[in-house]
């Protein structure tokens, strides 16, 4: 079995252990448009010719295409250096913490086949390993960057192309295990902070405008149908018969409106007698997070997406957008239950979550 | 009231429209179920539940003719690359492996027609990059794969190290036959 590997020089435990509590680049809260796009991020599905897709390999074949994979991932000359992570050794908690990272999803945290992430040092490139495709290749850009991720992806996927043989045809374009992805086998997502469009009620409005022209709306935290702490990830759906550029243009159409429709929103809210009633609910927020002994994650959210709209739109100051990011992630279950050292009980969780904010955010009495 | 175009059975209350250079060039009626099954719906992920896909493939599941008797599906044969059999495509709505996108091309048109409103790639492809790998068959892959089990298994290990070599070198494509690329 093979153990966890690093390039030279870095840390050769690999893993998260070394940054657990350092977002990822991604998260840096810098870029254009980032008082709303938080991040801009391109996926694509890929498979190796003469494999059977990853759900259909038996544990023989699963051993030798990670085996085959990581190897060839391993030769230098990638335009990014990534250290390889064997997932077979790594615990649930790790596990989860790499979902909570946007590393790998929760389908490949939960696998049972042989399967891997490849990550650089600053968490902005991801490529997942025997997922429901062999590859799904993940680039991840601060703010909303499509061109600059889209750049760094093509140059990845040249490079992989040459090494690993990959399976397509002229017809359907990159074959993939479900038919969802054929085609580009590309995803480009863009995650947006909506405070303003949600405390107003008109979030529904605007994600009706995405899925109008086949783009799907989902929450960025919490599962099922509630986005939490009013974050949505914008996405295209199909992959088949737009190449490309096209499908950037459909998803930056309709993220260039929600941009929009938001900061008309903000404005609004910041106008008259909407203004107090504003003001009181960040400030409520931040008294939440400098007080409270007891915080739920959704109510951790929530607080923490008041205070991001607080300093966007600078009502409140001496917090930045970075902490606010760090924040979210370390209040995540995983991250939470590392930075304290030990497995939580629910309750102990929302106790210990309202103590790593106050801590978090300088608010310590 | 319209029906769903999707399924034909439900009373559509979702209309999907198609974007071009702004302006609107085509619309869908689809139901609530539909519209989560096609990914166009807010909260999940796309996901194709195995009856909302007998749906979507009805021209081609067993039917009752108007007797009763079952009609049989033009797809009968397992795919040669990774044996799926058309039931388990048909219930899944996933593939097995690249030779399946062959094997059950008339199952698999109409559902991507669905999906995606097309049928043809029109994106970027390994062909197109200025330094082009060699095109590989994947049946020469699963085949080369399929004789050096056989092989192994019949312990014919010299004919089973001549087929890993081959192998080896199928996987890299033509292009990078001998010297490794670095
Ligand atoms: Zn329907
Ligand atoms: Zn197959």
């Amino acid at each position: 079995m093979q153990k966890s590997r690093s390039d030279d020089g870095e840390d050769p435990r690999g893993g998260p252990s070394h940054r657990d509590f350092q977002p990822g680049a991604w998260l840096a809260g810098t870029g254009p448009e980032s008082d709303i796009a938080i991040c801009t991020r391109v996926r694509l599905a890929r498979n190796l010719a003469g494999f059977p897709f990853a759900p259909s390999l038996d544990d023989t074949e699963s051993e030798r295409l990670y085996a085959f994979i990581t190897d060839r991932l391993a030769q230098p000359g990638l335009p990014v250096r990534l250290n390889v992570l064997d997932l077979e050794p790594v615990d649930e908690l790790e596990r989860s913490m790499l979902v909570e990272r946007h590393l790998i999803s929760r389908e490949l945290a939960s696998s049972t086949r042989h399967t891997g992430v490849a990550y650089d040092s600053r968490e902005s490139v991801a490529i997942m390993i025997n997922e429901e495709d062999h590859l799904r290749i993940q680039v991840f850009s601060s703010g909303l960057q499509p061109d600059e991720a889209w750049a760094r992806m093509e140059s990845l996927d040249d490079t992989l192309m040459q090494r690993l043989p990959m399976a397509w045809s002229e017809e359907f374009g990159f074959l993939t295990s479900c038919p969802t992805n054929t085609g580009t086998g590309l995803r480009l997502s863009v995650m947006l902070h909506l405070p303003g469009l949600v405390w107003s009620e008109e979030i529904d409005k605007a994600t009706n405008v995405a899925q109008k022209i086949s783009l799907a709306v989902r929450g960025l935290y919490g599962e099922g149908s509630r986005a939490l702490g009013d974050f949505y990830q914008v996405s295209n759906q199909i992959t088949l018969g737009r190449d490309e550029s096209e499908i950037q243009g459909d998803v930056m159409l309709a993220v260039g409106r929600i941009l929009q429709w938001e900061r008309e929103v903000r404005e609004a809210l910041l106008r008259g007698a909407a203004r107090v009633k504003t003001l009181d609910r960040v400030h409520r927020a931040l008294g939440t997070l400098e007080r409270a002994q007891i915080l739920t994650s959704e109510e951790a959210l929530g607080c923490l997406s008041a205070l991001r709209f607080g300093i966007h739109t600078q009502l409140v100051e001496g917090f930045t957008a970075g902490a606010v990011n760090q924040a979210l992630l370390l209040s995540q279950p995983a991250h939470l239950q590392r930075y304290t050292r030990q497995t939580l009980t629910p309750e102990e969780r929302d106790q210990r979550r309202a103590q790593m904010l106050r801590e978090l955010l300088g608010c310590t009495p | 009231m319209q029906y769903c175009t999707a399924c034909q059975k439900a009373i559509a209350t979702i209309v999907v429209m198609d974007l071009s250079e702004g302006s609107v060039t085509g619309s869908q009626h689809v139901c609530a179920e539909c519209a989560e099954l096609l990914g166009v719906a807010p909260a999940k992920p796309p996901k194709l539940p195995s009856a909302m896909l007998e749906d979507l493939l009805g021209g081609f599941k067993p039917q009752k003719d108007s007797k009763g008797h079952s009609r049989e599906t033009p797809q009968t044969e397992c795919c040669p690359g990774c044996g799926m059999a058309p039931a388990v495509f048909r219930a899944k709505g996933r593939l097995g492996c690249p030779r399946c996108y062959t094997t059950f091309r008339t199952d698999l048109m109409p559902l991507l027609q669905r999906i995606h409103e097309s049928q043809m790639h029109t994106g970027r492809l390994p062909s197109t990059m200025s330094q082009a790998p060699a095109p590989i068959d994947p049946q020469d892959l699963s085949d080369l794969r399929q004789k050096l089990e056989d092989a192994v298994r019949g312990e014919r290990y010299e004919e089973a190290a001549e087929l890993r070599d081959q192998l080896r070198r199928a996987e890299l494509g033509e292009a990078a036959e001998g010297e490794e690329s670095n």
